[in-house]
């Protein structure tokens, strides 16, 4: 048994499992809500409910007032759900946002092609079209997989007939070895979509870093193309890392795209590159050839970073070295299912 | 497609609605002649507005929470005054905890109230000065919540009566007293690192809870509700801790050695300061709640660690002898209670020997040295004691320039010699305790030289007088009855009638 849980000011949709608290399943979908002690007593993570039936749990008569309870506060971090709810958190709105609803696709394999020798891109048209933002993944359903798995839409929300994935071969992977191995063109799939808080700032009108290592590529590559067709006004720098000349891919795609637009660069970078590379580009990883490229500072940016959580990590270090904070960073981790939920992380950050 | 939903407003945008515009710039006087502290420290701030409130509360919404509070909080007191809830405590030892904590912690919440006023003043950005103000007004309420508190077991048991004015004068209480003169005589950012960060932030779940749980275990319900009256205060506390630290090392790149160094500093001063707890932790509960050295692992080594992971992104370090901090978890209750333990004459506390099953338990916490360095020296102070000669020390020790502890601690490394460093300022020699406390005596000894060393103070014929039971009356001690062994105290005394009666009945 399940309910769904909106998520107000963003109207944003969850499922929330029964006896699971509310913080858990905000947290567990991406939406931070601020939290501190995580079992009733502190009041950090109050949130109105504003329609339907809760359990409040094992508030603190402290951390929740009488008067709060009357007027249908509660603690997201004890309080679960007995009905379909609305609550009121303390989330910032974000311009951007288009808070599109999550609908279920259909439709049929039409191209698979070798990216690489580990990577396929798969394109899968649609019965009826897609409204998604740039940068945001779907949740496809594979034959004989328990559960869903994630992949960023790689094509611009303006072609909204078919969705363009870049997969890379998980070794021992479930979903991946399907998709590489038995999925054939002329296959029915389906998913669900759009996912995520990926997307363009575009309303901040600042010059965009965009650091992708291997399949990470995708979700910037849908951004970018959305941005420079919209002719948006700012510089936007891509940078891609993978290990050898033989799993780049898309390097004349994008190449072709900066010598059309004096506004966008493009960067791919080598970390380990082979002896027989014919390759004069940046070597290393891909966020020292960031650090490179802007002699190391990266103020009045904003820099979105997709891929395996290492490059991630080493990414926002380089940045925030460069003076570029939080406010300014937006990532996608990739984990694969094998990842888990991550290491233990203080409450310093909310969203890298 | 769902409808399309009429915009209101984030409750962060509400709230600067409701506060924009309270402050302003000065006109008549130039705004650092107003604000003459707020960079005199080194810290360079770009744009104050850059702050972001750590959380949103208006005065109106204030009082209203915190009366509610209040009312909850005496409704408990007062129940547990009523039922003689001074009865239903595990033993009669467990309130010499409660007496440490009133002389030596919530003296520090009328510090800090000291403290917020005093900052909350000199901050030229709105957003800091008001988070400041309002945190005063919660110490404040935390003082004197505590007082009340426990101000029920003063009719029964020794040692309560004169909590403030021992804070000011008794040889240990100066070391959590010195932390915080040490705190509020800094400028505001280094005030802020000390006590909201390093002390309610990375070390409170070292400090306050170990007070609490230790509360719960031992059947004291007005502790623990007041912890939980306090807590509800202290999670926008530990946010303001964050918030300062992040606006420091994010505001200019020139900051980071500076927060780098009051790190470090406060760190090393707060784990000092924490010897009392551990002490109080591992020898004082009748119940114990986990040994210091487990706390430890939870509360620094894997919390306090994912903190310093995430800082390293802004290239702060873990503090400096964090290391140092980890070895001496094996030891520091054990050495602490050691040098009470000789000097509990002195003391408005009692000490004891653990009885055996306690020994048992602690030989199991601390299997690497317990058994091997401190069980011999309490079972043979134990048949001393039992011969007739409980030893009490009569010489006067020497104290630690810095943290103001008895130059008692060993070198962690071997733990039967005892571990000092010594300085030199103006022709002058200095002794700390410690490389941490001799690092920080380094960088400032102006400062530290002017330290009021109670050892010191007692010989410069300062404290009362000559003899030992001068000094004594002087601190206000009622001598027999708040100081000396446990065993044969009015304290046991009364509570063993207590439990015969109990058995009668």
């Amino acid at each position: 048994m399940s309910y769904e849980l909106t998520i107000e000011p963003i109207g944003e949709v969850i499922e929330v499992e029964e006896g699971q608290t509310i913080l858990d399943a905000c947290l567990r979908a991406g939406i931070y809500i601020p939290y501190q002690c995580n079992h009733g007593l502190c009041s950090t993570c109050k949130v109105d409910v504003v329609e339907g039936d809760v359990d409040i749990g094992d508030a603190s008569p402290f951390a929740l007032m009488d008067f709060e309870r009357d007027d249908g506060k509660v603690l997201a971090c004890v309080c679960t759900l007995e009905s379909d709810v609305v609550i009121e958190a303390d989330i910032e709105e974000d311009d951007d946002a288009e808070y599109l609803p999550i609908c279920d696709y259909t439709g049929t394999v039409s191209e698979i092609t070798d990216l690489t020798s580990d990577v396929k891109k798969i394109i899968i048209s649609l019965d009826e079209e897609i409204e998604f933002q740039a940068g945001q993944y779907i949740q496809l359903n594979i034959p004989g997989v328990d559960g869903p798995r994630a992949f960023s839409i790689a094509n611009s929300p303006d072609k909204a007939d078919h969705v363009e994935l870049h997969v890379r071969l998980v070794p021992e992977g479930k979903g991946t070895s399907y998709l590489h191995g038995k999925l054939a063109e002329g296959d029915a799939l389906s998913f669900s979509a759009p996912y995520g808080h990926f997307f363009v700032r575009k309303s901040q009108n600042k010059p965009m870093i965009f650091i992708a290592g291997g399949t990470g590529l995708s979700s910037p590559k849908a951004m970018i193309d959305e941005l420079l067709a919209d002719g948006y006004g700012q510089k936007l720098t891509l940078f891609h890392g993978v290990r050898s000349k033989a799993d780049l891919y898309y390097q004349d795609y994008f190449t072709a795209l900066a010598e059309k637009h004096d506004s966008f660069a493009y960067i791919p970078a080598l970390s380990d590159k082979k002896d027989g590379d014919d390759w004069d580009g940046e070597t290393g990883f891909v966020h020292e050839a960031a650090e490179r490229f802007f002699d190391g500072s990266f103020a009045g940016h904003q820099a979105y970073l997709c891929g395996p959580p290492p490059m991630i990590e080493a990414s926002i270090r380089a940045l925030m070295k460069g003076r570029l904070f939080e406010n300014d960073i937006y990532c996608e981790k990739f984990l694969s299912k094998a990842d888990g939920t991550g290491d233990k992380r203080s409450p310093l950050f909310k969203r890298i | 497609m769902a409808e399309k939903r009429k915009k209101k407003l984030g409750i962060k945008q509400r709230y600067s609605m409701l506060t924009r515009g309270l402050g302003w710039d000065t006109t008549y006087q130039p705004m650092d002649k107003v604000f003459p502290y707020d960079n005199y420290e080194g810290i360079i701030i770009h744009d104050w507005e850059g702050w972001e409130d750590p959380f949103r509360l208006t005065m109106d919404a204030y009082w209203k929470f915190q009366s509610e509070k209040e009312k909850k909080l005496y409704a408990v007191i007062d129940s547990f005054a009523q039922n003689n809830g001074h009865l239903g405590i595990t033993d009669a030892r467990y309130v010499n905890a409660i007496k440490l904590f009133l002389t030596g912690v919530s003296p520090l919440e009328y510090q800090a109230a000291r403290g917020f006023t005093h900052v909350g003043r000199q901050f030229r950005g709105v957003g800091p000065r008001v988070a400041c103000q309002m945190q005063a007004i919660d110490e404040l309420r935390h003082v004197q919540t505590q007082v009340h508190s426990m101000s029920h077991y003063n009719k029964y048991f020794d040692g309560l009566h004169s909590a403030p004015h021992m804070h000011d004068r008794v040889w240990y209480l100066s070391v959590p007293k010195s932390f915080f003169d040490d705190a509020r005589t800094a400028g505001p950012f280094e005030f802020l690192t000390s006590i909201s960060f390093a002390f309610e932030y990375v070390l409170t779940n070292l400090l306050f809870v170990p007070f609490m749980s230790g509360a719960a275990f031992n059947g004291d319900m007005a502790t623990v509700t007041f912890g939980f009256s306090a807590q509800s205060d202290e999670a926008r506390h530990m946010t303001l801790g964050l918030e300062v630290i992040k606006f420091m090392l994010e505001q200019d790149e020139r900051n980071i050695p500076i927060v780098q160094r009051w790190m470090d500093k406060w760190f090393w001063r707060g784990t000092r300061m924490l010897t009392l707890v551990a002490m109080m932790m591992d020898y004082m509960l009748p119940k114990r709640v986990m040994s210091w050295r487990e706390a430890w692992d939870i509360y620094f080594t894997e919390a306090g660690g994912a903190l310093f992971a995430d800082l390293a992104r802004y290239g702060i370090k873990p503090p400096k002898y964090a290391d140092i901090a980890t070895k001496e978890a094996e030891h520091l209750s054990h050495q602490a209670w050691h040098i009470f333990y000789n000097y509990t004459h002195a003391a408005a506390f009692h000490t004891w020997i653990p009885e055996k099953e306690e020994l048992d338990w602690l030989s199991e916490k601390y299997p690497n040295t317990f058994d091997k360095y401190y069980r011999p020296r309490l079972e043979y102070l134990d048949k001393e004691e039992k011969a007739g000669r409980r030893f009490y020390n009569d010489t006067l020790p020497m104290l630690c320039q810095v943290c103001q502890i008895p130059m008692g601690f060993t070198d962690m490394d071997d733990p039967t010699t005892i571990s000092f460093e010594v300085s030199e300022y103006k022709d002058d020699k200095y002794h700390t305790c410690s490389l941490g406390c001799k690092d920080i005596f380094d960088y400032e000894p102006e400062k530290y030289v002017q330290a009021w060393l109670p050892v010191h103070q007692i010989y410069q014929g300062n404290c009362g007088g000559a003899e030992v039971p001068d000094v004594l009356k002087w601190y206000n001690f009622n001598l027999g009855a708040d100081n000396m062994e446990y065993k044969g105290s009015p304290d046991q005394k009364l509570w063993d009638e207590w439990q015969a009666h109990r058995k009668k009945a």
